[in-house]
């Protein structure tokens, strides 16, 4: 009896509750709703707008900025009213999906929407479509190519910064003297600008008068040693330069890993008898595999991306030796203002990455399952 | 007079014509009794201009904000005769320039606090490095989001700027207060309007001009070698391309004063399209006849002449003199061979702008000091006839075109202040000031990044009496004014987005000079690129502006 009178106390506190809730569902979508039309209404009066088809709009998109953010706010706390608990637990992330759809997804599309426009700055028509023309254009690109095939030079050689920081990596996490010291040495180019690299080792330590690099090598029997006049020469030039930088990065990584290696596992194959290459090969190496991969891909990323010292010494020469994808989209957006074929490159450059990186961990991860 | 006639560019002697005339001015002012005042004002002018030469002096240490402001308060004189005393309070400007070696800007702001306090304007400063200029100023114009009221800019963008409207017409007291006929004629309309109407108050004037080696050319050893070679002419300053192939040839191998020796230096690196520049120099004698006066190309059409005989020849006479020169000179671009090599005794013979014979002499980077000679750019024995086909002698003799390189910069003020009477009338006012006539005689004798523009520039006992040595300065002035006031004188094309015609050209050169192509098969290309770069701009109009900026 008493327990049907709660029953019958509660029933209707838990109808009106739904009621609230149900309620402020609605509210919470109307919300929704109208901010949404709101902010909808506005970036089509703008587009009209800046497109001439009609005269009323802003004269910048900033209100269409303001329009986002207050729809964003409007649509995080109809979150809550809509789905309660589970909507104020969406809160924690909704600000950072919508930051990154504000400054990642939306420039990245809109980069597409460039990427089809025929736009040089100086042009007195301004931008039009040109539909696939850009794209058509950059498979006829000599330079693009070039730079594309300088580029396969410069990944390749990341494997060549690999061995060389492997090596300091496991020459740091032995037992020698002044083991701190050579950490904080072996970082220091790290912590270099890479416009201070180009300036203070691409234009004065390996210049060709003057520069301690050029002295040295002429008293090692090199008449004219020249770093960047000749294909080869401006291009390893260039690689050592960023390997300079680069290799702390590589190094500090590896030996992080080399540090988190159980030592028992090197004691055991010193016992089974393997000598230091052997226990290298067999046991270090293997087991640092997925550092590896991780490290090599980062760089490569990294290295994908080479401008500034290219840029900064050699502006690309001699001939397009030294020129990366970067430095020539840069070429062709800065100095030539040609933004609808700039970006096209760029982004054509982005969906080549993004092809070589899937493919790339794909085969990491089989090969660190073969080595598991 | 004798000493005055001798101090005098020739190209500024009087003739009969200017004496006649000048002599009927003095009778006529004799007469109304106006000579008085008329000499106390221009002699309160030379006392003024003398005052401010003296901020702080010729080789006295480079000048600080201080001067700069010491020289603008002391150069108010005209801005206080048309403009009242806090006339502008509470009016805003923006300022958009470069900040190239701490100059240009940072000038600019020294010389205008005076005029703000006086005038009661608040300047704010959007200051660019050079590499940075062009994109954000293309940028502004084509998203129309023009931030600045006044703007310094060179003559090669007004095809952008004021082709576009961008630009207000400079009202006629500026003119009167600026003194606008004082410009040198390469400097006088066209340049600096757009379809009759005057935009810009030059600052500057630029040009090439070729540097050379004093001590190269009058040592005996040397000219021995010369003859000994089998010369028939003299050891001597070349004063055609063909020469200047000779000499650096001859030098290559030879030791002088105990370090290699090098004749001309060639800048092959690109450098932002500026690099271009360098190739016109040497290509403006080959390509610049008398008779027309496009050279890079036809007017008509806007189809490029880079590929003609004349500049493929320029192009050639480069890939001919590179393994003469320095042996990682494919790795230089206009700074080295000017700042790091010439400069720094290194070579024999460059083209630069004015800076190498301002700097040369002030500045402690210079190890050449006063050893360096000036004329104009050298000419060919012949020159290439696009009308014809055909490369013609004349009977005048080697045919010179000194290029005349980025026409300098100047100073624009915005439409966007056209609406708005005290904010126009403040915008001109200020680039009134910075370019004032006595203002501007203190630029060109300082480090400030500006060249002689105005004729009464070329008063070398002013440079004299301000501390320059008068055999060094006569010659440098004789090779600036001889290339602005030169009848065959290489006009740039003042055409929208003439950077980016350069910037190809360079991507283009670089392959030439690395051996990937010959000069005739790199030169195409630079024509292929060059024609689609017209086809997206606007064909049509290009043609328009192109004859617009050359006069026609």
């Amino acid at each position: 009896m008493q327990n049907s009178s709660v029953v019958a106390y509660t029933r209707p506190n838990q109808s009106g509750s739904e009621r609230r809730r149900a309620s402020r569902r609605s509210l919470g979508r109307a919300f929704v709703a109208l901010a949404s039309l709101g902010a909808l209404a506005l970036l089509l009066i703008q587009v009209s707008h800046a497109t001439g088809t009609i005269a009323a709009g802003f004269t910048t998109w900033r209100p269409v900025l303001y329009a986002y953010l207050v729809w964003a706010v409007i649509f995080g706390a109809s979150q809550v009213a809509i789905r309660g608990e589970s909507g104020l637990r969406a809160l924690f992330l909704l600000p950072a999906v919508l930051y990154t759809i504000a400054v990642v997804i939306f420039p990245t599309l809109f980069g597409f929407y460039i990427a089809s426009l025929d736009w040089n700055l100086s042009s007195f028509e301004g931008p039009h479509f040109n539909g696939l023309n850009n794209l058509i254009g950059l498979l006829h690109d000599r330079y693009y190519w070039n730079a594309l095939a300088n580029m396969v030079f410069y990944t390749g050689a990341v494997f060549g910064e690999y061995a060389i920081a492997f090596g300091l990596a496991l020459l740091l996490n032995a037992k020698i003297r002044a083991q701190k010291f050579f950490r904080v040495v072996f970082l220091l180019p790290l912590m270099l600008s890479p416009v201070a690299v180009s300036w203070m080792i691409g234009k004065s330590l390996m210049e060709y008068r003057f520069g301690p690099a050029a002295t040295l090598a002429r008293h090692l029997g090199w008449d004219n040693p020249a770093f960047f006049s000749t294909p080869w020469a401006a291009r390893l030039s260039i690689e050592a330069m960023d390997a300079w930088v680069s290799i702390p990065f590589i190094m500090i990584l590896l030996l992080a890993g080399l540090q988190a290696m159980p030592r028992e596992v090197q004691e055991a194959a010193k016992v089974d008898g393997a000598n230091g290459w052997q226990s290298f090969w067999h046991v270090t190496f293997p087991l640092m595999l997925p550092v590896s991969i991780t490290v090599l891909i980062i760089r490569i990323i990294f290295k994908l991306k080479l401008a500034d010292i290219v840029i900064n010494v050699t502006a690309g020469g001699p001939g397009g030796a030294t020129d990366t994808v970067s430095s020539f989209i840069y070429r062709v957006y800065r100095d030539r203002s040609n933004v609808g074929y700039g970006t096209g490159l760029a982004i054509f450059y982005l969906l080549l990455i993004i092809v070589f990186l899937s493919v790339l961990l794909r085969l990491s991860r089989r090969l660190t399952q073969k080595v598991a | 007079m004798k000493k005055q006639e001798h101090d005098q560019h020739p190209g500024l002697r009087p003739n009969r014509r200017t004496v006649l005339k000048g002599a009927a001015s003095a009778a006529a002012l004799g007469t109304t009794g106006a000579l008085g005042s008329f000499t106390g004002l221009a002699l309160a002018q030379d006392n003024l201009r003398a005052k401010i030469l003296q901020i702080p002096g010729v080789g006295k240490g480079a000048p600080t904000d201080a001067d700069w402001q010491k020289v603008g308060e002391l150069c108010l004189g005209p801005t206080k005769a048309n403009v009242k005393e806090g006339e502008f309070k509470g009016v805003e400007l923006s300022f958009m320039g470069l900040n190239n070696q701490n100059l240009h800007n940072l000038l600019f702001r020294g010389f205008l606090k005076p005029w703000e306090a006086y005038t009661g304007t608040k300047i704010s400063w959007i200051d660019l490095a050079q590499a940075d200029y062009n994109p954000r100023l293309q940028q502004a114009i084509a998203t129309g989001t023009v931030d600045f009221d006044i703007l310094e800019m060179g003559a090669p963008f007004e095809g952008d700027v004021c082709g576009k409207g961008l630009a207000s017409e400079m009202p006629d007291w500026v003119k009167k207060q600026i003194d606008i006929d004082d410009y040198v004629d390469y400097l006088k309309p066209p340049v600096g309007t757009w379809n009759g109407k005057t935009y810009r108050v030059t600052i500057d004037g630029d040009c090439h001009n070729f540097n050379y080696r004093t001590d190269y050319f009058s040592d005996a050893a040397l000219g021995k070698a010369w003859k000994d070679a089998g010369n028939t002419s003299e050891w001597g300053v070349p004063k055609t391309w063909q020469q200047v192939q000779a000499v650096t040839k001859f030098l290559k191998g030879k030791k002088f004063k105990g370090q290699n020796a090098f004749g001309y230096l060639d800048a092959p690196k690109p450098w932002g399209g500026f690099g271009f520049y360098f190739l016109g120099s040497r290509a403006t004698a080959y390509a610049k006849h008398p008779d027309d006066k496009a050279w890079l190309f036809d007017v008509d059409t806007m189809k490029p002449r880079i590929n003609n005989p004349a500049w493929v020849r320029a192009i050639q006479d480069v890939i001919d003199a590179l393994p003469s020169e320095p042996a990682d000179q494919l790795n230089a671009d206009p700074n080295t061979t000017g700042f790091q090599q010439f400069l720094a005794g290194i070579g024999a013979m460059i083209p630069w702008w004015g800076d190498i014979g301002q700097v040369a002499k002030a500045s402690d980077t210079s190890v050449i000091g006063d050893l360096v000679g000036f004329d104009i750019l050298p000419g060919s024995d012949d020159v290439y006839n696009s009308k014809t086909g055909k490369w013609d002698k004349l009977s005048s003799g080697p045919n010179h075109a000194p290029n005349c390189a980025y026409l300098g910069w100047g100073i624009y003020v915005m439409a966007r202040v056209n609406g708005d009477e005290r904010k126009h009338k403040a915008a001109w006012s200020a680039a009134a000031h910075i370019g004032g006539k006595d203002l501007s005689i203190w630029t060109v004798m300082y480090p400030s990044g500006f060249q002689v523009h105005r004729t009464s520039h070329s008063n070398i006992d002013e440079w004299v009496a301000a501390g320059y040595d008068r055999k060094y300065i006569t010659s440098y002035l004789n090779s600036q004014f001889g290339s602005y006031n030169h009848p065959n004188r290489a006009v740039e094309p003042r055409i929208p987005g003439i950077f980016q015609y350069y910037s190809v050209a360079e991507d283009e050169l670089t392959k030439i000079f690395a051996g990937q192509y010959n000069a005739q098969t790199g030169a195409n290309n630079i024509a292929a690129a060059w024609e689609k770069l017209t086809d997206q701009i606007g064909r049509d109009k290009q043609i328009a502006l192109y004859k617009a900026s050359l006069g026609m």
